[in-house]
């Protein structure tokens, strides 16, 4: 009986501590393009950024669209934006652990290709 | 101690170890113990073992991840890719090294060393892979 109420503790524990804190530490900043630019779909697009990762950050994924096209190991630094289409586009910089699981910590900015 | 680390850790040690079982393992049956088949036999149980702790352990990752941020790890295109290979690589040594100790009693040794050079294969090929998810992920 001890022992599941042990058990039942630790994994109570180890489900709330987590997903609370833990998250919320580090930062992602995007200098450009702005939140809401227009890009010109020939010229040649970058996203500039800058991180902290915080302690529980490795290294960063660079996303459009939700999926993922780049691994940023730089914390500071730009990025090509490839082959982007015309249309608008979410692009974000998500910091993940070293098991490339996004730890929360993320900056994305919209833009529009013309 | 950080818990997410420590279970990162704990469960990168049983897969680190499998992986030791499984290529380690085959290639000592293969080459070391070619003539003996009943310690062969025990090599069979350790690399299934190795299989399976490589297995469970590869999904131990992917839960820590979803216990601690409510997401599996984000990986794409080369990653992905060798992830699959080694899942196969998994499925595949877990149902040889299986089939070898049920069946390799009745089997010739050139048959038992053909098993175990796949076997071998497989564990290359996964650890192999394992290189490119971890760092093109």
């Amino acid at each position: 009986m001890t022992r599941r109420i042990a058990s039942a503790a630790l994994l109570a524990l180890a489900l709330a501590f987590p997903l609370t804190a833990l998250a919320q530490e580090g930062s992602v900043t995007i200098s450009a393009p702005a939140d809401g630019a227009k890009l010109q779909a020939a010229a040649d697009n970058r996203v500039t950024y800058e991180i902290m990762p915080g302690p529980k950050g490795d290294h960063s994924h660079l996303y459009i669209d939700g999926k993922e096209i780049a691994v940023l190991r730089e914390l500071k630094g730009s990025a090509p934006l490839k082959a982007l289409a015309a249309g608008p586009h979410e692009v974000c910089v998500k910091v993940v652990n070293k098991n490339h699981t996004p730890i929360g910590v993320e900056k994305c900015v919209k833009v529009t290709v013309e | 101690m950080d818990p997410q680390n420590l279970a990162y850790a704990l469960i990168q040690l049983v897969h680190n170890f499998g992986a030791v079982a499984i290529v380690g393992g085959a290639a000592a049956a293969r080459w070391l113990v070619r003539d003996a088949p009943a310690t062969q036999r025990r090599l069979a149980w350790l690399v299934l073992a190795g299989w399976l702790a490589q297995s469970a352990s590869g999904a131990g990752f992917g839960a820590v991840s979803y216990l601690f941020y409510g997401q599996f790890p984000d990986i794409h295109a080369i990653a992905r890719v060798a992830l699959m290979v080694k899942l196969a690589c998994a499925a595949g040594g877990i149902l040889l090294a299986a089939a070898y100790l049920r069946l390799a009693a009745d089997w010739l040794p050139e048959r038992r060393g053909t098993v175990w050079n796949t076997l071998l294969l497989l564990g290359v090929t996964a650890l192999a892979s394992a290189a490119f998810l971890r760092w093109f992920a």
